[in-house]
């Protein structure tokens, strides 16, 4: 390119800039509204509790399925990395630390990012092209405290129950696909490795990410959903980008997590 | 009193507000025409702070609403009406949920039994049946659902109610039965209307006074007689031609 076209291309390259930047602007006071909000419970606390029972009933067959998946794929994987170079118990230690700590909260994200954060950056996405969003402003209601808190408080509640089960699942579906498929591997293998590594605190680990993942998801799903714009085409493009950005956050929020397992 | 006081408004580089001032006085109904693209929505939507003025301001009842606090502006929403272009009914909630929303502010919502006799009222007012309170928008015609948009936009008995695009879309009886609507509306209930509109057949039977807008300006604004007895050359080829159009068909 040369010195001419680059010049040419720099307002093009400051107003993406300032795009982006007006954007987390947006993201920012969003944020901001919701926690102004939070300090008022009687305006969400019924809708917060209807959002969290719907999207557990709705993401908890494909929750269960995925970690079920995720353990027996650890345990196998586990067992023909390791057998004969560790002891068989190693398969418990393994299979306890990789659900739950990253199989169990991750893999419930991602679902989660598909059957809830898509749903949630279309509906809104819908009700911003629709006009739906203005006509609750027209109202006199404010679509942050009737649309977005809820869901990010729903959020928050239903993703830490959600991942308890996915762990419980994850390592009931490891330790019965390890005693069926690694041979010589015996329950009480299996559960001395599974206590030798677990500490109450690996748990809490478990939880803390997926409240954060549950917050993540549904704060950047209802944002993403409300910038949206332009018809059934615009939809389609704020559900693809509420699908992505949820998903890259959630990644980068996993590496960023990790030194806090080692707090406790 | 609805105020535009010198309103700009640019989005990226086109420029669709250039200095609009109009007043719309009280229990007055006002029918902004022009042709499409002329910020006629646009003008409608800074009277309830859904777009703010690039400069200029916007004032309601003495309040500016582009400097209007977050709860300020709460208030003067709850005294104006807006009935939008497609209704934007809440299609994930039923008819009854829909008027229900509308009729108690935040935080002091009723349970839906107990405002189900005013939901019925309202529905009443502009002649639906109770049968559509269990409904869903989508189950509902156009005209029904505008009629809905309607009964909304009334729910909290406002002072001001402003019409984008009432009638569009609709066939010649369901939009006779909206102009009905307004009229009766801007009779019983007193309130003061702004219409926007293409229709002029509707405009003239509506309004107390006509405003035109062309390329983001104000460029008539009087009674239907002063605007029909214009020499301004604009303002007669858009009347000629609507008129014109209206006979042809």
């Amino acid at each position: 390119m040369t010195a001419g076209q680059r010049v040419l291309r720099a307002p093009d390259i400051i107003g993406a800039t300032r795009g982006g930047l007006d954007r987390v602007g947006r993201g920012a006071l969003l944020a901001a509204a919701i926690v102004r909000i939070l300090a008022s419970p009687r305006r969400y606390t019924n809708a917060a509790l209807a959002q969290a029972y719907h999207m557990g009933i709705r993401s908890l067959p494909l929750v269960l399925f995925m970690a079920a998946i995720g353990g027996a794929l650890a345990s196998q994987q586990t067992g023909a990395q390791f057998t004969g170079g560790l002891p068989l118990w190693v398969i418990g230690s393994v299979v306890a630390a990789g659900v739950l700590t990253e199989l169990g909260p991750v893999l419930t994200a991602l679902v989660l990012i598909g059957r809830l954060g898509a749903s949630i950056a279309a509906e809104l996405g819908t009700m911003k092209v629709t006009e739906q969003i203005d006509a609750l402003y027209s109202i006199g209601r404010d679509p942050v405290t009737f649309l977005v808190v809820p869901r990010v408080v729903g959020g928050m509640l239903v993703v830490p129950p959600l991942v308890i089960v996915a762990d419980a699942v994850g390592m009931v579906s490891g330790w019965i696909v390890g005693l069926v498929a690694i041979e010589g591997l015996t329950t009480a293998d299996f559960l001395f490795g599974a206590r030798f590594y677990f500490r109450p605190w690996v748990l809490a680990f478990s939880v803390i990410k997926a409240a954060i993942f549950g917050v993540t998801i549904t704060f950047l799903a209802c944002f993403i959903g409300l910038e949206g714009r332009g018809g059934a085409e615009g939809v389609g493009r704020t559900t693809t980008a509420a699908v992505v950005a949820t998903t890259v956050a959630i990644m980068l929020l996993d590496v960023l997590l990790v030194p806090l397992l080692k707090v406790a | 009193m609805i105020e535009y006081r010198g309103v700009w408004k640019q989005f990226g580089d086109d420029s669709v507000l250039s200095g609009v001032d109009l007043t719309v006085k009280e229990g007055e109904t006002l029918v902004l025409l022009g042709p499409s693209g002329t910020g006629k929505s646009v003008l409608l939507k800074h009277a309830i702070g859904l777009l703010t003025p690039d400069r200029g301001d916007v004032i309601v009842d003495g309040i500016s609403i582009p400097r209007a606090t977050p709860e300020e502006l709460k208030r003067v929403r709850r005294r104006i009406g807006y009935v939008f272009q497609n209704a934007a009914l809440f299609d994930s909630l039923t008819i009854a949920r829909n008027l229900a929303l509308a009729l108690d502010t935040e935080g002091n919502e009723r349970p839906l039994a107990a405002v189900r006799p005013e939901v019925a009222e309202l529905l009443r007012r502009v002649n639906l049946d109770e049968d559509v309170l269990d409904r869903y928008p989508a189950e509902l015609s156009g005209g029904m659902r505008k009629r809905v948009g309607v009964a909304r936009a009334i729910a909290s008995r406002p002072r001001y109610v402003l019409y984008d695009e009432p009638t569009t879309g609709l066939d010649p009886v369901n939009a006779e039965t909206i102009d009905g609507l307004i009229v009766e509306l801007a009779e019983e209930l007193g309130v003061t209307s702004i219409v926007v509109t293409h229709d002029l057949e509707s405009a003239f039977q509506v309004g107390d006074r006509v405003a035109l807008l062309t390329e983001g300006r104000l460029r008539a604004c009087g009674t239907p007689e002063e605007i029909l007895a214009s020499e301004d050359p604009v303002v007669q080829r858009f009347m000629h031609r609507r008129f014109g159009t209206a006979a042809a068909q």
